[in-house]
């Protein structure tokens, strides 16, 4: 076995995908953040500290899991899904009944946006306590509360798709709150109006709303996360009790 | 100021050079972390789907209100509000003002002290834990003072400390400048007095600086978000009145 192995690694194949050595030395380790393009959102090394999982309790990590599984389910939700009145809640109905793995698909998209609107929400708890968003990652911060608000809309957007009574409702009760913008007669019955298309949740809501939880926000969230995780490199790494501000004075 | 990556500093100025962080290797003593971590999500959130549905309930119906009607849980919170004030408030301002608070913290504390550690002072667990019971029990105090406060004399059926207000002073100033009082800035009073009484708290008690502030209001936050969506979610049942968990059931909805 060790040697089929062997000569699998020894092919130009596999030394075309992996260009370094399983890592197991300093440099090799060095070489595999490099030259990966996931790995490479990390630097090659992190503070001791910031390892210790009760420090971070993964929290930001967790919530890039959320989305890629998010991504994932939606996509293949996406298959069957029509944004129409009245299909879209026979084609949800369908797809719990007909499709193989239709309901698992459905519960993981379900349970994991609700894990994500969590997650988010104590990974911006853990980085306040741990005075994280202290300078020099102020700005980060700022982009961190903006991708709060993205996954509260990501969330909202997607409870109306199913079309049944507990979304019609829910988005009839949100849609009333944002069309409270003051002054309501100028101002919030514009905003209502442009969120639901009209003067009523119907088929131009589905419609909107559709786009924006499928194509608008997920790429607005992906844009955002880009220059988040940007950051934390460019802001110093992750926070780490061994900074400047402590030694000053 | 002494910046990331710039450690050096003139000498003389009575700054030192940053001590050196201890550093490990991303891979593996990272990536096995983020590896397991992926594997118990996925594995707990598969099983989860196993055996708890996503609810699907009738065609959506337009003549057909539930009762009562609920937002998502994270907007429970809100919609809690709007049991107690003006929905441009509640639904509005409110948040608004709360993300664009939240946005500025780190333009207001600027220090650089206390950073990579939980609470940051010695002082700043206990700031946070009498930060967190204070709001609970202004919060939840006034929750059931809107829910059960009535005098004799009020219109059927209202009750709250907004209605008595406007009860009261409707006859001396007319229904519309009652109702901006009782509705908008008595809350309003509320809002900027509950964390400015804080604030005073923490920094009599505790000598407070600005992170230990911070501290205290980030709490203030957190807990508000908590209990109010607590309250909204599982304490809030038929016309949104108040009662215990086990008596909230399913919105009663007729059968179509």
């Amino acid at each position: 076995m060790d040697g089929i192995w062997a000569k699998i690694k020894a092919t130009n194949f596999f030394k075309s995908i992996y260009r370094n050595d399983y890592p197991d030395t300093p440099r090799s380790r060095v070489q595999v953040i490099l030259n990966s393009v996931l790995l490479h959102l990390h630097p090659v090394k992190v503070p001791k500290s910031a390892v210790k999982f009760t420090y971070t309790w993964g929290l930001g990590g967790s919530s890039v899991l959320m989305f890629l599984i998010l991504t994932i389910t939606g996509v293949l939700l996406m298959f069957y899904y029509i944004p129409s009145i009245p299909q879209a809640y026979f084609s949800i109905k369908g797809l719990e009944t007909n499709v193989t793995y239709g309901m698992f698909l459905r519960n993981m998209h379900r349970w994991t946006a609700h894990g994500m609107v969590l997650l988010v929400f104590l990974h911006m708890t853990r980085v306040f306590y741990t005075g994280s968003y202290k300078p020099p990652r102020e700005f980060n911060w700022v982009i961190g509360v903006f991708l709060l608000l993205i996954t509260f809309l990501l969330s909202f957007t997607g409870y109306l798709l199913p079309w049944d009574q507990l979304a019609f409702w829910a988005i009839t009760v949100g849609s009333n709150m944002a069309g409270a913008v003051p002054p309501a007669e100028y101002v919030g019955k514009y905003v209502r109006f442009a969120l639901l298309g009209g003067y009523e949740v119907g088929q131009s809501t589905l419609i909107r709303w559709y786009t924006l939880h499928v194509i608008a926000l997920p790429l607005t969230a992906i844009l955002a996360m880009a220059v988040h995780f940007w950051r934390i490199r460019k802001d110093g790494g992750i926070s780490s009790p061994g900074e400047s501000g402590d030694v000053k004075e | 100021m002494v910046r990331e990556g710039e450690g050096k500093v003139l000498p003389g100025v009575g700054v030192e050079v940053k001590q050196e962080t201890e550093k490990v290797f991303t891979w593996p003593y990272l990536v096995r972390i983020e590896m397991i971590g992926m594997l118990l999500y996925l594995v707990g959130f598969s099983i989860l789907s196993i055996f708890i549905n996503a609810p699907l309930r009738n065609l959506a119906n337009p003549e057909v209100t539930p009762n009562p009607a609920k937002a998502p849980w994270y907007f429970l919170g809100l919609q809690e509000l709007l049991l107690h004030m003006h929905p441009a408030l509640a639904g509005v301002l409110l948040p608004a003002g709360v993300l664009v608070g939240l946005a500025s913290m780190p333009y207001f504390d600027r220090s650089r002290s206390g950073i990579g550690v939980y609470f940051s002072t010695a002082n700043g667990k206990a700031i946070a834990i009498f930060s967190f019971i204070y709001t609970a029990v202004w919060e939840i105090a006034l929750i059931l003072i809107d829910e059960y406060l009535n005098v004799l004399g009020m219109p059927e059926g209202s009750h709250g400390l907004g209605p008595l207000l406007k009860f009261l002073l409707t006859p001396a100033l007319g229904s519309q400048i009652a109702a901006f009082l009782a509705e908008v800035i008595m809350p309003i009073g509320f809002i900027l007095l509950i964390p400015s009484l804080l604030v005073a708290i923490v920094k009599r008690v505790w000598k407070a600086d600005m992170r230990e502030i911070m501290v205290a209001l980030y709490s203030f936050f957190f807990a508000s978000f908590v209990v109010l969506t607590i309250v909204g979610s599982a304490f809030r049942g038929h016309s949104m009145a108040l009662m215990w968990p086990w008596e909230v059931g399913h919105p009663e909805e007729p059968l179509q």
